[in-house]
């Protein structure tokens, strides 16, 4: 299911990666920019828009489908995009904004403006270096399985016939009979998640409707949707941080 | 008879230049008694303190008790045997002779003349004199002479031994170049504080040594009670008895106030001004003394950030940064900070003394400026080619740059953005559950077990492990002669040493896991 827009708010490198990223996910990118760097390189093809902050979004709101639409605030002024993301909030309940953030103390005004989530750039490479430093090996499989074309995949999937399973429970399911699926944790219809192996996990059954984080090859993943459910697609409205 | 002399000399002195038995021994003794960063001095330096307390110990207790001939026999000849021998072993290493004698027969040939004998002679006498006539050396001459014992007076020359500590502890040295620095400042007080004392005490002399009722008799008490008074101790053992007397008292007393307050503040303002140079000082020892070290090169947000959570994992972090005021945030951090620019060659070979091969486990380019960590990297690798370098990468078109300077491994945080987008937008759950081992707050966590002798031989194959007992997911197998990863692997793989387990669980479990690895297997 593809998403109708993503909204790039500021015209710069991160914004560029993230169109370079969502768009197989989104039938229209549309950047929005106060003003256009010299320094970066005009993709004729790409749709560019001037706004400006005091916009009341009216425009907005009548081009584009907000309910299925999805806005990126990363403007390299930080107090502008904390003023981006309170405006975008106040005017569409429903629009999911994902930001970005420097330090901190902008991640918590962020997430205080209502954007559903926050990327905060400086912790976010610090931990990547820090892990391919303390564990690289891991790190780099992790890395493989979340963003290379490989055929590893990880991969959230809707339990959907959880009656296949009886009254076993999570984690005494011998997964291996499931074309070498590695389930690594399991999110419940309440939302609370656990680890495979937890207390918990050892003591409640599947039941449908539950989401299972599995590892495994592109096949066996596809294979195993469909014996038990089916690809969970994001429900953004349930999740944030 | 002389040519022959000079011949046998020159060549002498060639064998030994070129033998690499003699010069590493040479080298031995020299970091033994002379390099503070060689790990073993401190073990020589605890030695001979030992010895030297010893010494004093006999001197002091011999005042009112009977010491045992051993014991005596023990501290003026075999202390003082091992003291000669530190004596002319320091004296073999503070110059080459073979060296002075090459020189001089490398300078003689190139002005087409004959070896001159006597002048390589005079050079050997003259480097070796240098270093006879330093104080040091004299308090070490002192220190040997064993017939100290049998001369009364003599005997309280094994107090040199006390100043040899001198040369073993290094506050004092230290103490020692903090004055020298206000060397100035210090002279001109001194020459004030004797003119001071002249004036007094002939003053004091003259009015007082003729009155029947003054205790003073010599111009050497009117010294003497200059000095006490001068010093604000005022013993009164020799008090004053004119008004005349009295009158140069107080103005010895404002005087004495004077000197001592310039004194102390000579002294303050002096260890001030070196302070920062001792941190400095003291942190390139400390980092001598390291391995495995993280090269952290720029202070900035990013490496600020990696540097505590390195600094929480326990690893041996140095950074360095031009800038003068992030280096002074990151020591108030606690970190090991150095005002050094990380792109200057110096700083590593002059300054920090750092070997790249045996101390550095990984170099950090953290910049925020592509430019200064292409400038770091080229540095680096003209210093090391092999060391592990990680850098930052602000601007994209950069990148090609980066690698070419000798990069192993580039961060660009616009593209993790983006790769962490296509995630969050796809599969958030998925996302949200890697992101969490990932992060250091999880308590589940991904961690990388290394295949020992002791696991193969416990358990060869993956499906001995049995990591679900202890509630451990097995993603895979990292087989290093390969370089290549295995998920889930079969129950038939084999397991070689070197290879890894990358495992996920609550940590104490995978802790527990891997303790039983190492242990017998159960039957």
């Amino acid at each position: 299911m593809k998403k109708s827009t993503a909204l790039i708010f500021g015209y710069n490198k991160f914004g560029q990666e993230i169109a370079n990223s969502v768009n197989n996910t989104y039938a229209h990118v549309v950047y929005y920019t106060k003003v256009i760097d010299d320094q970066l390189e005009i993709d004729n093809e790409v749709d560019i828009k001037i706004f400006d902050l005091t916009d009341d979004w009216g425009e907005l709101e009548d081009s584009i489908e907000i309910e299925s639409s999805i806005a990126f605030c990363v403007m390299s002024d930080e107090a502008e995009n904390i003023f981006l993301t309170i405006s975008l909030r106040a005017h569409f309940k429903d629009l999911i904004i994902v930001a970005i953030a420097t330090n901190n103390e902008s991640v918590h005004k962020l997430k205080m403006a209502g954007a559903n989530k926050v990327i905060p750039i400086i912790e976010t490479t610090a931990d990547i270096i820090t892990n391919m430093i303390e564990k690289p090996i891991s790190n780099k499989v992790l890395h493989d399985v979340l963003y290379a074309d490989n055929s590893l995949k990880i991969a959230q999937i809707e339990v959907k016939n959880a009656e296949i399973f009886g009254s076993e429970f999570p984690a005494d399911i011998d997964w291996s009979r499931y074309r070498g699926i590695l389930v690594l944790s399991i999110m419940h219809k309440d939302l609370s998640a656990e680890f495979i192996y937890s207390s918990k996990a050892k003591r409640r059954p599947l039941e449908n409707g539950d989401i299972l984080i599995v590892v495994g090859y592109r096949a066996d993943i596809e294979e195993f949707e469909k014996e038990i459910g089916g690809i969970k697609h994001a429900n953004w409205s349930d999740w944030s941080r | 008879m002389k040519h022959k002399i000079s011949r046998f000399l020159i060549n002498f002195a060639y064998y030994l230049q070129s033998s690499s038995k003699y010069q590493r021994r040479k080298r031995f003794f020299y970091n033994i008694l002379e390099n503070d960063k060689y790990k073993y001095k401190k073990y020589f330096d605890i030695f001979m303190i030992t010895l030297i307390f010893l010494s004093v110990f006999v001197l002091i207790r011999e005042v009112k008790h009977h010491i045992d001939d051993h014991l005596l026999f023990f501290n003026n000849y075999v202390v003082s045997f091992f003291f000669l021998i530190e004596y002319l072993l320091r004296l073999w290493v503070n110059s080459s002779t073979s060296k002075i004698i090459i020189a001089q027969d490398e300078y003689d040939t190139l002005l087409g003349r004959e070896f001159q004998l006597q002048k390589a002679l005079k050079n050997i006498v003259k480097a070796k004199i240098s270093y006879i006539i330093q104080p040091k050396a004299i308090v070490d001459l002192l220190a040997i002479l064993p017939f100290f014992h049998e001369l009364r007076l003599l005997r309280l020359f094994i107090l040199f031994r006390v100043f040899k500590l001198f040369r073993y502890t290094k506050s004092f040295r230290t103490l020692i170049s903090v004055l020298a620095s206000k060397k100035f400042e210090f002279l001109t007080l001194m020459i004030f504080t004797f003119i001071v004392i002249f004036v007094s005490s002939v003053l004091i002399y003259v009015m007082e040594g003729n009155n029947p009722e003054s205790k003073l008799e010599s111009f050497y008490e009117a010294i003497y009670w200059s000095i006490v008074t001068l010093s604000t101790v005022g013993f009164g053992d020799i008090t004053p008895v004119t008004d005349e007397g009295r009158f140069v008292t107080m103005l010895i007393i404002i005087s004495g106030v004077a000197v001592l307050s310039f004194s102390t503040s000579l002294i303050v303002s002096a260890f001030t001004e070196k302070l920062d140079e001792f941190k400095e000082i003291k942190i390139v020892e400390d980092v001598a003394k390291l391995k495995n070290i993280y090269l952290i090169c720029g202070y900035e947000s990013v490496a600020k950030e990696v540097v505590g959570k390195l600094k929480d994992k326990k690893k041996h972090i140095v950074i360095l940064d031009e800038d003068i005021t992030r280096v002074n945030e990151a020591k108030k951090q606690g970190y090991k900070a150095l005002n050094f620019k990380p792109g200057s060659i110096d700083s590593y070979e002059k300054q920090l003394h750092i070997d790249f091969k045996t101390q550095v486990k990984m170099v950090l380019c953290l910049r925020h400026d592509d430019v200064e960590n292409i400038y770091t990297t080229l540095t680096i690798r003209s210093l090391d080619k092999e060391v592990h370098i990680l850098s930052l990468l602000i601007h994209d078109v950069n990148k090609k740059k980066l690698k070419y300077a000798g990069v192993n491994e580039i961060i660009y945080p616009q593209e993790l953005v983006g790769m962490i987008t296509k995630e969050l937008v796809g599969q958030p759950v998925a996302f949200e559950a890697v992101h969490a081992l990932r992060s250091d707050s999880s308590l589940v966590n991904i961690e990388e077990i290394i295949i020992t002798e002791k696991i193969i031989q416990n358990y060869p194959y993956i499906g001995d492990l049995n990591n679900k007992e202890y509630r451990v997911v097995l993603l895979g197998l990292y087989k290093k002669s390969y370089d290549r990863f295995w998920f889930n692997p079969i129950d038939d793989t084999l397991m070689q040493v070197g290879d890894t387990l990358i495992v996920i669980g609550y940590t104490p479990f995978i802790k527990e896991f891997e303790r039983q690895l190492h242990k017998k297997k159960r039957k």
